[in-house]
């Protein structure tokens, strides 16, 4: 059994948040899906696809690419390391180290939907849906961060990954190959798109379930690969 | 006497690079014991190793009677204390912030880093940021770190290198101080009279094998010179063998007044260290 104190967790997430009032960088960084928001809702377009995008952007920038560079500097400074040899499990560490970038982002989605004017339909679903997607693209920022050997490179590695994940759906429109239109259709961000367009016409549950259902498939399996990277991590 | 570390034929190779042969020693529950050896002469691989931040390629090792793979477990780190060159602070929190982040991770009062503090002599700055320390305040908030939960069992890789004699003389009183309340202490070092001074035992390394591994009196006896120097008024300097033909020379020396000073040759772990392997520290 894993040892699982939340007394850790929150001594990791305080000691993160006190850090991140003196790093201009990640805060700059929160703080740039919300002017793409305000910008989206300056067009005052009524276009639900358009009006979610910003929320999209969020989930990757505030998501997982802040995750990526927290993570990451901790890997560059070789504080993780100082983590992983205190009394602190892999559980505790994973989810502290994730706690305020999580926090953080869903404000930033809730501040990127009241600026881009998005009319949220179905609260208790989409509440869901912006759960499911918060958890997987900060695990996807841990993940990057934690095969990154530096901040820098993090932009490196999570670019190409953070555009396939936070905007595949474009590609869809630039090719006419069935392969890769059918393997956009369960990427992440285009279950994240079925399921609030499909809220958006009809509110109900039964369209969703297996947008869901992919989308928590790929919660597991990001959550399984993370998992697997930090092991590698406690050995030189 | 119970063992704190057991460690048998422990070998360790980065491809083709050996950086331990084979090597195999005991530590006893209270004793501090030191790891003497040039650099790359696989100090800080022992000790990572030890602290299962890098896996053997041969060999066995046990820390508390357990094999190293149980060390993950939480409840071990809880009773170990590391410090290696690769142990990172926050920088851009103050030194107390990263203490108190340790306090509660290992679940103790706050009031146990304003102790450690005072070990390391930095009680008048906990409320600086890292990044504004320089290179040897940032080595004592790090072993301040290491020992803040005084742990049972202590590795303090080069602990004192970039500090000056007064802080390291300061640190030492507090880490003998740690020893006799049971914590036992590893530690590596090229500063022979640290070792002399800390260590119950020292281990000189050389290429990944240990040379020789006792007390730095044994040590020291064992490499004794036989002779000893004598100088006279007039800076005069005589080799007298230690028998009794050099006993009425230098009772004649000292009976016609002409005896300046007596040195006894003791070798230094240093000068032991040269002879063992032909090299300087
Ligand atoms: N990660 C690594 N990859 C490859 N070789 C390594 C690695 N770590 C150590 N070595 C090699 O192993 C040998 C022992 O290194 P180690 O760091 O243990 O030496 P040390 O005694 O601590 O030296 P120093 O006094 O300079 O700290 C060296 O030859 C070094 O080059
Ligand atoms: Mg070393």
């Amino acid at each position: 059994m894993m040892q699982f104190s939340i007394r850790r967790v929150n001594a990791i997430f305080r000691k993160d948040w006190k850090d991140l009032m003196k790093n201009s960088y990640i805060i700059f960084t929160l703080a740039f899906p919300l002017i793409f928001a305000a910008w989206i809702g300056r067009m005052g377009s009524e276009d639900p696809a358009f009006q979610t995008f910003p929320i999209h952007f969020a989930l990757v920038i505030a998501g997982a690419f802040v995750q990526a560079a927290m993570v990451a500097e901790e890997k560059e400074k070789n504080t993780l390391r100082g983590l992983m040899l205190s009394p602190a499990s892999t559980a505790e560490i994973l989810v502290g180290k994730s706690a305020l970038t999580a926090v953080s982002t869903l404000v930033v989605v809730i501040g990127s939907i009241l600026l881009a004017e998005y009319k949220v339909p179905s609260p208790p679903l989409f509440i869901l849906s912006i759960l499911l997607g918060l958890v997987l693209f900060v695990t996807i920022g841990t993940i990057l961060g934690l095969l990154s050997r530096t901040v820098m490179e993090t932009t490196i590695v999570g670019m190409p990954v953070l555009v396939i994940f936070g905007m595949g759906s474009m590609f869809k429109a630039m090719t006419d190959n069935e392969m890769i239109i059918k393997a956009v259709d369960y990427l992440p961000s285009e279950q994240l798109n079925m399921i609030w367009m499909e809220l958006d016409r009809e509110m109900n549950i039964s369209g969703t379930i297996d947008n869901i259902l992919i989308l928590l498939a790929w919660v597991v399996v990001s959550f399984v690969i993370a998992v697997f990277v930090y092991g590698k991590r406690r050995f030189d | 006497m119970e063992h704190v570390i057991e460690v048998r034929e422990l070998a360790k190779s980065f491809g083709n690079k050996v950086a331990l042969k084979s090597i195999s020693f005991d530590v006893k529950k209270g004793e501090t014991i030191g790891f003497l050896g040039p650099s790359g002469s696989g100090k800080t691989t022992t000790i990572k190793i030890l602290t299962a931040q890098l896996h053997p390629t041969a060999g066995e090792a046990s820390v508390f009677g357990e094999p190293l793979e149980k060390l993950k477990d939480p409840s071990y780190m809880r009773r170990i204390g590391i410090l290696t060159d690769n142990s990172g602070l926050y920088e851009r929190l103050t030194i107390f912030d990263n203490l108190a982040l340790y306090c509660d991770l290992y679940g103790i009062s706050k009031k146990s880093s304003d102790e450690v503090l005072e070990v390391v002599n930095l009680q008048h700055d906990k409320n600086t940021p890292v990044q504004k320390l320089s290179k040897g305040m940032k080595q004592r908030v790090t072993l301040a770190r290491a020992i803040v939960h005084k742990p049972d069992l202590l590795f303090l890789d080069e602990p004192t290198s970039a500090l000056d004699p007064v802080n390291t003389k300061h640190i030492h009183e507090g880490l003998k101080q740690l020893n006799r309340e049971g914590t036992t202490i590893f530690l590596t070092t090229h500063d022979m009279h640290e070792a002399e001074e800390m260590c119950d035992r020292v281990a000189f390394l050389h290429n990944g094998e240990i040379k020789l591994f006792d007390t730095p009196q044994k040590l020291r006896t064992r490499y004794g010179s036989s002779s000893v120097t004598v100088t006279l008024k007039g800076d005069q300097v005589v080799t007298v063998p230690k028998d009794e033909q050099g006993a009425e020379e230098i009772y004649r020396y000292m009976k016609d007044g002409q005896l300046a000073a007596i040195h006894s040759n003791e070798p230094t772990l240093g000068d032991i260290f040269v002879q063992l392997t032909g090299r300087n520290l």
